[in-house]
């Protein structure tokens, strides 16, 4: 006869395992903040609007690449710095869709609050969430330019030359993302409501890149290229054309002109993602005060 | 025994309003209530016990750490219940508490046992995998309870456990705060404001007002402390009879509805012991010949602090 089998209670059971440092509380941080970007770990309908972009935005590259095997082609048909231009509206809606995910939603339902009850100060969550949209923003930047890259080699194009413009054209994605990710970022962490967020991001990035190519284009008309030079700092898509137009394979219909403006265009570039990131770190400094 | 939280002269100004002034308490383990009016410094207290903001002046330490310089190693030990809503709707509990497990540094097998165990702990079942937006007030509590236990912290803090819950749910949620305090052997640091339930689970109350201390002390001591006695007769006229023969015997003694209540023996005008009052009291009733049918101490309630005059505030 076999025994009537017991539930044991246990109770309460104190914790004495190990403790993990800040440094793996970040990286954990930035893993599932990754994934919450691309709908992992959320509800099913959140996964559609981030991969749905993510294919579109690798649509074109696979048929650019599928082209050059088959066909032979003597050179890429598109740049490698070149293709980020030509998709820069389902970038700009990407970030502006997913930054409220990782800014806006702990704001929103007050799970900061949970945050910062916990061991890591209000500026590395701030640079955990930060990361985690960079990432997902190169994500998106440099898969397309690997598909190329594969292609371009596949099709026997010169692996020097392939690799050196590759490898330019990651450096200004880089560029471009820490752009896209401090101003998205910025603005999500600003505002609580969602929508608010992706519409002013959308704003900012798009409709501002609009702006600029109309005032560059009628600059240009009335002959002054330098004006329609200057006005391309406003922006950071116009920002990426024109370096992408002076250091790699990109074009523009402004890029800048002499080492001054090439400078310029650099400097500008970088300072948004600098400033912009420098604003999420204070704004999360007031959160943790307030 | 070491104190869980010691502060002194604790203050913090916001300029404009002194949210917490000069404040100087221990907390000791078990369970503490946290008492005041809104705005009396409960919240700023937690923060700044959290390490979340400084200090305008003094110091304090939570579980041996300073708040000013060792915020991080404080957050690492202690468990943080907030007053309102802190869960994202789209999350199950059960990610959720994983997350934040891993948070406070458990690596990831590690949380996920804690997560279910705690979740079972503070009784969220098979509903700890649908997001939480769907979850009752109840249940969301639970699952705020269960994050500030997850990382198996030496200390909580729980700011308005029973806000918003059905009188089931909150005895409850009282007794998983008893259980956290005795049975689990971590110290809680409780706020409500309905002072019959901390009455009910606190072993401390410490009561503030407007940013300074009130009083601090045992629970027992603020129910007991009147040292009055309440005494019921039996007989023809005997509530009368009874008082005129105590005040002649030099005692106070005041009708109270059906009961008559004795001063304590501190007003006592020829300097009595509690025993010989309750002497008194027997030999009294047995030489008028009525019947005694109890004697019993004159409990107050913790509201009766705030009822004193300023002038009887009361330093530990």
């Amino acid at each position: 006869m076999t025994e009537p089998s017991v539930i044991h209670d246990l109770g309460y059971r104190p914790y004495s395992g190990p403790r993990l440092s800040q440094g793996a509380i970040v990286w954990s941080l930035i893993v599932t903040g990754l994934r919450n970007a691309f709908g992992l770990g959320r509800s099913g309908k959140s996964k559609v609007l981030p991969f749905i972009l993510l294919g579109l935005n690798l649509f074109p590259a696979l048929i650019l690449v599928g082209v050059m095997v088959l066909i032979g082609l003597g050179s890429l048909p598109n740049g490698y710095a070149a293709y980020a231009s030509s998709t820069q509206v389902l970038l700009g809606v990407f970030v502006a869709a997913q930054a409220p995910v990782l800014f806006s939603r702990d704001l929103r339902h007050g799970s900061i609050t949970l945050y910062l009850a916990r061991p890591l100060p209000a500026t590395a969550y701030a640079l955990g969430r930060w990361a985690s949209l960079l990432i997902a923003t190169l994500i998106f930047l440099l898969l397309p330019i690997l598909l190329l890259y594969i292609g371009a080699i596949l099709g026997e194009l010169d692996f020097t030359e392939q690799t050196s413009k590759a490898a330019m054209a990651a450096l200004l994605a880089l560029l471009l993302a820490l752009n896209l990710a401090g101003v998205s970022g910025l603005i999500a962490s600003i505002s609580t409501r969602r929508g608010f967020a992706v519409v002013a991001t959308i704003a900012v990035l798009l409709i501002g890149n609009g702006i600029v190519t109309a005032i560059q284009g009628i600059a240009i008309d009335q002959g002054e290229s330098g004006y329609a030079e200057v006005a391309g700092l406003f922006s950071p898509y116009s920002l990426y054309r024109g370096s992408a137009a002076a250091f790699a394979d990109g074009s523009s219909i402004a890029p800048p002109t002499g080492s001054g403006m090439e400078t310029a265009y650099v400097v500008v570039f970088v300072a948004i993602a600098g400033l912009t990131l420098g604003g999420l770190l204070w704004r999360y400094r007031r959160v943790a005060g307030s | 025994m070491e104190a869980v939280v010691r502060t002194e002269g604790l203050t913090k100004d916001y300029g404009p309003v002194l949210a917490l002034d000069s404040l100087t308490v221990e907390v000791g383990p078990g369970v503490t209530g946290l008492v005041g009016a809104n705005g009396a410094g409960k919240s700023t207290l937690i923060k700044l016990l959290l390490g979340l903001i400084g200090s305008t002046r003094g110091q304090a330490r939570v579980l041996g750490h300073d708040i000013a310089t060792e915020g991080a190693a404080i957050r690492a030990k202690v468990g943080y219940l907030p007053e309102h809503d802190c869960l994202p709707p789209d999350v199950s509990a059960s990610d959720f508490i994983v997350h934040l497990a891993m948070m406070s540094g458990l690596p990831r097998v590690a949380a996920r046992e804690r997560a279910a165990e705690v979740l079972r702990h503070v009784g969220l079942d098979e509903e700890r995998y649908r997001p939480m937006g769907g979850y009752s007030t109840g249940m969301k509590q639970k699952a705020k309870l269960a994050q500030a236990l997850v990382h198996d912290p030496q200390l909580v803090l729980l700011d308005e456990p029973t806000n918003g819950l059905d009188p089931a749910a909150r005895d409850e949620m009282l007794g998983l705060v008893q259980r956290i305090g005795h049975d689990f052997k971590i110290a809680v640091i409780v706020t409500s404001h309905l002072l019959g339930e901390l009455e009910r689970v606190s072993d401390h109350v410490v009561v503030l007002d407007a940013g300074r201390l009130l009083r601090a002390s045992r629970t027992d001591e603020f129910l007991d402390a009147t040292g009055a006695l309440l005494v019921e007769v039996l007989g023809d006229n005997a509530h009368q009879r009874m008082a005129l023969a105590l005040d002649e015997a030099g005692v106070a003694a005041t009708a109270r509805g059906q009961l008559l209540s004795i001063e304590s023996p501190a007003q006592d005008r020829q300097g009595r012991d509690p025993r010989d009052l309750h002497d008194l009291i027997r030999d009294t009733a047995c030489d008028l010949g009525i019947g005694l049918v109890r004697i019993q101490a004159d409990h107050r309630r913790i509201e009766d602090v705030f009822a004193q005059e300023p002038a009887e505030v009361t330093q530990p």
